[in-house]
């Protein structure tokens, strides 16, 4: 399960995530930020509350961040050491910036 | 020059030094005895060999060419060194020179079907192999004992190969043993402990896989029995003994092939399996077959003869089987423990049969009533049996170990929880379980996706835990398209976001974080094992 909450703010878009982010959650997220960014030049996901990431959920942010290199910044907060370690392996802690 | 035939085999002693004095000398009176005969196997006994020189070892490049099979034997230290450095000891078999023991005056202290042990010392005892020619055997035992060790089966591994007057003998540590027939005889009050220890053996035994191909297959052995058996059953009851023991499904865990009392004994407060020799792969009702003989199959007619083999008396025997077949059953159901007992007399008594027709026991009077009385009862089981698969509790246990499941993407839920709750009883940090629930999801998504697309199918998790070392084992196996997820190329993790492709970076997460993978194609399925270190 996934909770997605928006939070707008001017042209700062933030979602907040609360539950796992994997194959049957990333479509409702990606659909979610498909339909939002139109205006945002700054973009944050804040992981307060997940727990989990698996290569679906990376797809979202990987493209999530193709799209904002174009428009904005994206940021990433408040990973845990255990998606972090995910974000290491993957070489997407070079790619994102996480907060 | 001395040479000795046995059959097609033909051994040559060399003798002295062969150096470019003498090569030609002696290539001429090898070929002077190969001549008139050529031999099936071809051996040079360099007991006697002091030194040999390059000039010498060219003969024995080119008695390899023509035999192919060609092996050196007693080989001493020196020449030893010279084979080794020469590269020869990786060409062909070179056997060194054997320690000579003698047991004389020494205890036996067991007897099975290929060999006697003897006490030597205090601390070690010696197996002689009653086969003249059992060097090929030793070695089979010493590396299958081996094997076991490494599967976490105690046993004793010979450390030596001996010569015991014209026999080899094997020499391994066995301090302070008694073996359970031992306990049993002197003991018989020990009886339920001694029954415990002998079904936890078992099941560790059994519950024991062997990788593919280290051991034989048990199903393959039966079966030459069964087809023996044709000729000596009413054709009906012949068929029905093949296809019954056909039926059986291939098993990768071990049986021990000779599992009784004489051979489980008690090191201090240890208990060892010896007398590996049969160690083989299969399904448990063929070692229950070879059990039901040790204690009953054997001496149905003659009940005194167990004495002389076990040391204690048939009607012991009988309870020490019963209570085993209860105990590995789990079940104290009288009808349960004597359908799977009649199975294992199927497997008996085939065996019992064929063994003694193969003896000449058709032509003896007394031996010919017991075929008679074997033949009787296997006739009559095999009219009333229609399978010889049972359940037994190992099974029973694995199952609850399982999940058998519709491979689409809604039940990944269903799949992350049976596997959680499975790893909630070995405590693994946070982070390891994060880990493997990323490798499972991308396992079991893939199926989903590729395996029967466009079709459905049904995938299988299977969750197995080990104690020493710590480590989760998740199988996967579905029954869709050959597919072999690892050989997907891994993804280039130092480019940009830019250069990033959306996607395949799943099975490189796998990759990464398990401690192995493997993936395997087997009789219709995609096997894929996930291992984890904990």
């Amino acid at each position: 399960m996934l909770d997605i909450k928006k939070n707008l703010d001017g042209s700062t878009l933030e979602f907040v995530l609360d539950g796992r982010l994997d194959t049957i959650t990333a479509p409702q997220l990606e659909e979610e930020v498909k339909s939002s960014l139109d205006g945002v030049t700054d973009l944050i996901f804040n992981f307060d509350g997940l727990a989990y990431v698996s290569s679906a959920g990376l797809r979202v942010l990987l493209s999530s961040q193709k799209t904002m290199n174009e428009k904005g910044t994206m940021v990433v907060k408040n990973v845990s050491d255990e998606i972090q370690e995910i974000f290491d392996v993957t070489g997407f802690s070079d790619i994102l910036t996480i907060e | 020059m001395n040479t000795s035939w046995d059959n097609e085999k033909l051994t040559i002693e060399l003798e002295g030094r062969i150096d470019s004095g003498n090569a030609a000398a002696v290539e001429n009176e090898i070929s002077e005895v190969l001549k008139d005969k050529e031999p099936s196997d071809l051996i040079l006994d360099a007991e006697k060999l002091d030194y040999i020189s390059s000039a010498g070892l060219r003969i024995i490049l080119r008695l390899r060419k023509k035999y192919p099979g060609l092996r050196i034997i007693n080989v001493k230290s020196d020449v030893f060194e010279i084979l080794d450095m020469t590269g020869f000891t990786e060409m062909m078999t070179v056997e060194k020179a054997y320690r000579r023991v003698s047991i004389e005056g020494c205890e036996e202290i067991g007897r099975g079907a290929n060999g006697s042990l003897y006490r030597i010392d205090k601390d070690n005892v010696v197996k002689i192999y009653n086969n003249a020619d059992a060097l090929a055997d030793i070695q089979h035992e010493r590396e299958v004992a081996r094997l076991a060790l490494i599967l976490g089966i105690p046993t004793a591994i010979s450390y030596d190969v001996v010569k015991v007057g014209n026999s080899y003998g094997s020499v391994f540590e066995l301090l302070n043993a008694r073996s359970f027939s031992n306990i049993l005889s002197t003991e018989p009050e020990k009886l339920d402990w001694c029954v415990d220890q002998y079904v936890e053996m078992l099941k560790r035994i059994h519950s024991t896989e062997v990788p593919e191909g280290k051991l034989p297959d048990m199903k393959e052995t039966v079966i030459s029995w069964a087809t023996f058996m044709q000729d000596y059953l009413p054709e009906e009851s012949g068929k029905k003994l093949l296809a019954l023991v056909e039926a059986v499904p291939h098993d990768n865990h071990m049986i021990h092939g000779d599992y009784h009392t004489k051979n489980l004994e008690l090191q201090d407060d240890e208990v060892l399996l010896i007398d590996m020799d049969t160690l083989a792969v299969g399904h448990p009702i063929f070692e229950l077959g070879s059990m039901f003989n040790a204690y009953r199959g054997f001496f149905e007619l003659d009940h005194d003869a167990i004495l002389s083999f076990q040391k204690f008396s048939y009607e012991l025997a009988e309870q020490f089987w019963y209570k085993t077949l209860a105990k590995y059953l789990g079940t104290e159901d009288k009808e349960v423990i004597r359908s799977v007992e009649d199975k294992a007399r199927i497997i008996g008594y085939t065996r019992l049969i064929r063994r003694s027709i193969r003896r000449g026991g058709l032509e003896d009077e007394a031996r010919k009533a017991e075929i008679d009385h074997w033949t009787k009862e296997l006739i009559e089981l095999l009219d009333r049996t229609d399978t010889l698969l049972f359940e037994n509790d190992l099974e029973k246990a694995d199952r609850n170990h399982e999940l058998d499941i519709e491979a689409i993407e809604e039940n990944l839920g269903e799949v992350m929880a049976f596997i959680d709750e499975q790893l909630e009883t070995v405590g693994c940090s946070m982070k390891s379980q994060m880990q493997i629930d990323i490798a499972a999801e991308e396992i079991f998504v893939n199926i989903c996706k590729y395996a029967y697309h466009p079709e459905k199918g049904r995938a299988v998790v299977r969750v197995g835990v080990t104690d020493e070392p710590v480590q989760v084992k998740i199988t996967f196996i579905d029954h869709g398209k050959p597919y072999d997820p690892l050989l997907k190329d891994d993804p280039d993790v130092t480019l940009s976001a830019e250069e990033r492709e959306i996607g395949g970076l799943g099975i490189f997460m796998v990759k990464q974080t398990m401690d192995a993978v493997e993936y395997e194609y087997k009789d219709g399925s995609n096997i894929l094992t996930l291992v984890k270190n904990i």
